[in-house]
């Protein structure tokens, strides 16, 4: 027998799923702008040969589908390299790369746009690289970059419900499942879709305010 | 242990199969998108605030929830209602609603950045409202977008590979029966990564050529 209504133990499972997909949203993020910072400072020393690795690797995890890497790294990587791999581990890999290309990107552009005359003003003033990097670029190489990032983690957001493809239980598998039982789809995906829709706001607001912080000095003040 | 290509190769006419119905389904939600975003974008520049604001909503929606939740509710939800249609029909309908909300937006601006002496002179000249931006405000505006709206074009090709979910064998769906078939995931899913990089890096090349035929009597003349 199937029971096919509603219950209230299913707004618990959609909230299980919800924290599921925000956690590894949040875990996935982090690591990922790290990393992408970290290959955006190795463009700025000029790494040679490494440099160049990082560009190709990130152009291509840009221009290919997330369902594609993660078929890679869940069904691939455990075939060739003889390793076990979970659904978890799979798509925690996965995001954390793929939000890294991206993150490269902007990176690289927010660490440009700050002139070339104020790096060789402080170099003159006799800072190493690294301290021009540390106090002159990352304060408003950060600020520059705020817009572009929230608008991509917003983006990531939305991409990790891919991960249910492959079994983690996120909010996408749980609408799935309910979905199943219930026979109810307008119902189901409404309800995800809502969730879904909340958290981006959630993220984007947090964003905007955030950027109103950080650009905090150099607002306009009224006449 | 030995990355063996060779295995693939009698599965390449099927591969191709696959290639050739994604470029199908990605070449209808094109005309879809571009045509829905088109209607879009002239309801979100219109005078009207009642449309103004049920365009914003429909972009706002789309761009925010996931599109594999789009897809699910579309393709389980419309049998609910009497609509039966196969996977190649949601497919298209999904990816050009979804593509829609971005190609609108890449329209919009072409739409705003139009010089306003522009449409002055056509008001002067007595065309009427409707003319005036089938005959001047569009063509002006499709052309200066051309550009996003190829990298509305490549993240649709992206995204196609999520119709596999839904029981549509494109290039990624036919992927998978591959690798099922020959046990070797890691080789397939290589090649189908730098398969779909290739695709869309021909694309973006594709894209900068009509952009520059479609706007070569606006380049600076070079000597």
């Amino acid at each position: 027998m199937r029971y096919t209504e509603f219950t209230p133990f299913d707004l618990w499972l959609l909230a299980q799923g919800l924290g599921v997909t925000v956690g590894l949203f949040l875990v996935t993020s982090l690591i990922g702008v790290a990393i992408g910072v970290l290959w955006g400072v190795v463009r700025f020393y000029r790494v040679p040969v490494l440099m160049q690795v990082i560009t190709f690797v990130a152009e291509v995890l840009k221009n290919s589908p997330v369902l594609v890497q993660l078929f890679l790294v869940f069904f691939g990587f455990p075939a060739f390299f003889k390793l076990n791999m979970t659904p978890v581990n799979a798509a925690i890999i996965t995001l954390s790369l793929n939000t890294a290309a991206f993150v490269y990107v902007i990176a690289v552009s927010s660490i440009e746009s700050i002139g070339r005359d104020q790096v060789e003003a402080a170099r003159v003033f006799g800072l190493s690289r690294w301290q021009v990097l540390r106090h002159v670029i990352a304060p408003q190489a950060m600020a520059f970059s705020i817009g572009p990032l929230t608008a991509l983690l917003v983006n990531q957001l939305q991409v990790t419900s891919l991960i249910s493809v492959i079994g983690v239980m996120d909010l996408s598998k749980i609408g799935a499942n309910l979905n199943l039982r219930t026979l109810k789809p307008f119902i189901v995906w409404t309800a995800v879709g809502i969730l879904y829709y909340l958290a981006a706001k959630l993220v984007a607001t947090l964003g905007a305010k955030l950027e109103k912080r950080l650009r905090a000095h150099s607002a306009f003040r009224g006449l | 242990m030995r990355l063996d290509l060779t295995i693939l190769a009698p599965h390449l006419g099927f591969l191709a199969e696959g290639a050739l119905l994604t470029a199908q389904v990605c070449a209808l939600a094109l005309i879809g998108s571009v045509v829905l975003g088109m209607l879009v974008a002239i309801a979100r520049t219109s005078q009207r605030k009642w449309l103004n604001r049920l365009a914003f909503a429909y972009v706002d929606l789309f761009r925010n929830v996931p599109f594999i939740v789009q897809l699910f509710f579309f393709y389980y939800g419309l049998p609910e209602i009497g609509i039966y249609i196969d996977a190649f029909t949601t497919g298209v309908v999904a990816l050009s609603i979804s593509g829609g909300a971005y190609a609108s937006d890449a329209i919009r601006a072409g739409i705003l950045a139009i010089d306003d002496g522009i449409i002055e002179a056509a008001e002067v000249s007595g065309l009427s409202q409707g003319t005036t931006f089938t005959r001047i405000v569009l063509p002006i505006a499709l052309r200066t977008s051309i550009r996003p709206l190829g990298s509305v074009l490549i993240n649709m090709i992206l995204t196609s590979s999520i119709l596999s979910t839904i029981t549509l064998n494109e290039l990624t769906g036919n992927a998978k029966i591959v690798a099922s078939d020959t046990f070797r995931p890691f080789e397939v899913y290589v090649v189908l990564l730098v398969v779909y990089a290739s695709l869309t890096y021909l694309v973006s090349l594709g894209i900068t050529l009509l952009h520059r035929w479609l706007n070569r009597d606006m380049q600076e003349q070079v000597n």
